[in-house]
């Protein structure tokens, strides 16, 4: 049966992949596992020179305390003096969550608490994800289109192929990059005061849709933010992540383009017809009608 | 109506729905969990005049003390009561951050806190994502095998059951199956492990991770006096790898059993066919034609060489 056939294949590929998260844990803990020490340690020592000086504060009062604080930072609540913080679930901030759900970021420096809130949670997921999923297709497959269209229009006008398939595909790769990944750099740079490096990190881990939470975006209490920036943030979120869709599909596209290719070469010049490039070739067909 | 037109009205309206389907969830979302905010600040508004009024400390000590903890904090590192901390970053750890990683589930539990550290990430993840998308494709394709196509012929030819109504028959066993397998199963074993987990959690839990959210809320192997955490948090590493692989097969199903319904052609949608790389049985040949007939659009928003990849 092809299932059985097949097996070995997939046995090296599962090896493959057992190797290399392997390989990965024991770099991270190379890299961490220091750091964490020094920072417990450093931690520690402050906390009985807190002790120290303090002397009507107790180890169990300080306790308290830590207790105090986690909660509050787990509903994003400050508690700096003179701070106005409207909290987490306030609406736009809401929205936010609601849409780090759909498109499975989930950064988790909020989450529901209440018991009602988790199981809303999870039939609103139910239902976003594949929304999510076909939306975002739909839209990148548009986007696609469009650039296929502005290609063929161009062709048309000079005649070279290749060329111009080239060009259109770098420069909406390099306008569209910038939109996506440059220009959100720099502003979160000046609104999130973040490194440019941390900002880089952040957009990364949310526009891969991995979402540690560890920076998110419009989170900080203590800052203030612009009415347009929680707008903003969803509208990259979702165009982001369309975009990315759509580079996926254009690797895919390449990759079977170049095993078609391939295919070419092993079988000779038997079929260098429209039987190679089906999908090249039918694209101006189409549009034009 | 040119096709054209009606693929961008439908399109439009896709995202329309969207929009108003996330606006709705934050309306919920906030009436549900604002009060309990609300609550939760007044309390600890008051606990924490209580506090300052019997303490020697001044407001700005305590609010320098306060900051330095919520830091250490976000980074999984904690001194109250001694701080036991096992370490976030043993090997154990380290292996489950770098399956959260590549499975794109993130739970944020544990960051990286070092730029290197950081750096490393991004270039793991973009690797191991597509790796890992990949293998998981490549083992649902086997697995479709086993737990789809192989049923559906036994409950074709053996049973006599129409293609659509053995598909719904199929779907409906294979969603029971797993809800009870990967779902409440596992809820029960998260909750009767993890002290403070009641059966709801661990069920909020599971879903969220198979979905690869990954709120970070619940996260298990992390209390502070667990046995046997590296055993444990391996077996929730495989688990976790084990469901997601599930997920991507009932979705598939899924997708084909719309098909099926013809709903995939309504909705101007990649119909199954197209997107999966073997053909099926021989026996679905006759209801496939008329499907394939209705999705045929000559638009060029219904190419499909560019839209499987699996999510």
């Amino acid at each position: 049966m092809q299932f059985v056939s097949r097996l070995p294949s997939i046995l090296l590929l599962g090896v493959v992949y057992v190797a290399f998260v392997l390989a990965g844990g024991a770099v991270f803990w190379r890299l961490e596992g220091g750091l964490v020490e020094q920072n417990l340690v450093r931690l520690r020592e402050e906390k009985s020179r807190l002790l120290q000086r303090l002397s009507c504060l107790d180890i169990q009062s300080l306790e308290e305390v830590g207790q105090l604080i986690r909660s509050a930072s787990k509903y994003g609540l400050s508690l700096k003096s003179n701070s106005t913080s409207d909290g987490f679930w306030k609406f736009t901030s809401s929205s936010i969550f609601a849409a780090t759900v759909v498109t499975t970021i989930g950064y988790g420096n909020i989450s529901p608490g209440t018991m009602y809130g988790q199981i809303f949670c999870v039939f609103f997921a139910l239902v976003g994800i594949p929304l999510n999923v076909v939306v975002l297709n739909k839209v990148g497959k548009y986007m696609l289109s469009i650039e296929r269209k502005f290609c063929h229009f161009i062709e048309q006008k000079t005649n070279r192929k290749k060329c111009v398939r080239v060009f259109i595909h770098s420069l909406s790769f390099a306008t569209l990059a910038v939109l996506y990944f440059v220009a959100p750099v720099m502003i979160f740079q000046q609104y999130e005061g973040w490194s440019y490096a941390e900002a880089v990190y952040y957009c990364f881990i949310t526009l891969s849709t991995i979402g540690f939470g560890d920076y998110v975006a419009d989170n900080d209490p203590d800052r203030y933010y612009p009415e347009w920036y929680a707008f903003i943030m969803g509208a990259w979120i979702f165009f982001g992540l369309a975009w990315l869709a759509l580079l996926i599909n254009h690797c895919i596209d390449l990759l079977e383009g170049f095993n078609g290719y391939l295919k070419e070469k092993r079988e000779g010049t038997a079929s260098m017809s429209q039987g190679s490039q089906p999908d090249e070739t039918q694209a101006p067909e189409k549009s034009i009608k | 109506m040119s096709p054209l037109i009606r693929t961008c009205v439908l399109v439009a309206g896709i995202v329309i729905f969207y929009i108003a389907y996330l606006l709705l969830g934050a309306l919920v979302f906030s009436y549900i969990e604002g009060p309990v905010e609300e609550t939760l600040r007044t309390d600890l508004t008051s606990l924490k005049q209580q506090f300052l009024n019997q303490s020697c400390i001044n407001a700005s000590q305590l609010d320098v003390f306060l900051e330095r903890v919520l830091k250490a904090n976000k980074y999984g590192v904690s001194v109250l009561r001694n701080g036991s901390g096992h370490s976030n970053w043993d090997l154990a750890s380290s292996l489950f951050f770098a399956n959260t990683l590549v499975t794109t589930v993130g739970y944020g539990h544990t960051t990286p806190l070092s730029d290197v550290g950081k750096a490393f990430s991004i270039i793991y993840a973009l690797l191991g994502v597509p790796f890992t998308m990949m293998v998981l494709a490549a083992c649902v394709h086997r697995l479709m095998h086993v737990l789809t196509y192989g049923p559906l012929k036994v409950l074709q030819d053996h049973a006599g059951l129409q293609p659509r109504l053995a598909s719904t028959v199929h779907f409906g066993l294979l969603l029971i199956l797993v809800v009870l397998s990967f779902f409440a199963v596992p809820a029960l074993v998260f909750s009767t492990i993890e002290g403070n987990w009641s059966f709801l959690d661990g069920f909020y839990f599971c879903f969220i991770s198979l979905c690869t959210i990954g709120l970070g809320d619940f996260v298990p192997a992390e209390q502070p006096r667990q046995e046997y955490r590296a055993l444990y948090k391996i077996a929730v590493m495989v688990y976790l790898f084990v469901g997601l692989m599930v997920m991507f097969l009932v979705l598939r199903t899924f997708h084909r059993l719309a098909d099926v319904h013809g709903l995939t052609a309504f909705f101007h949608l990649p119909s199954y066919d197209d997107l999966a790389e073997d053909r099926e049985p021989i026996v679905e040949k006759a209801e496939k034609e008329d499907t394939r007939e209705t999705t045929k659009p000559l638009d060029p928003s219904s190419q499909v060489s560019y839209n499987s990849f699996g999510r």
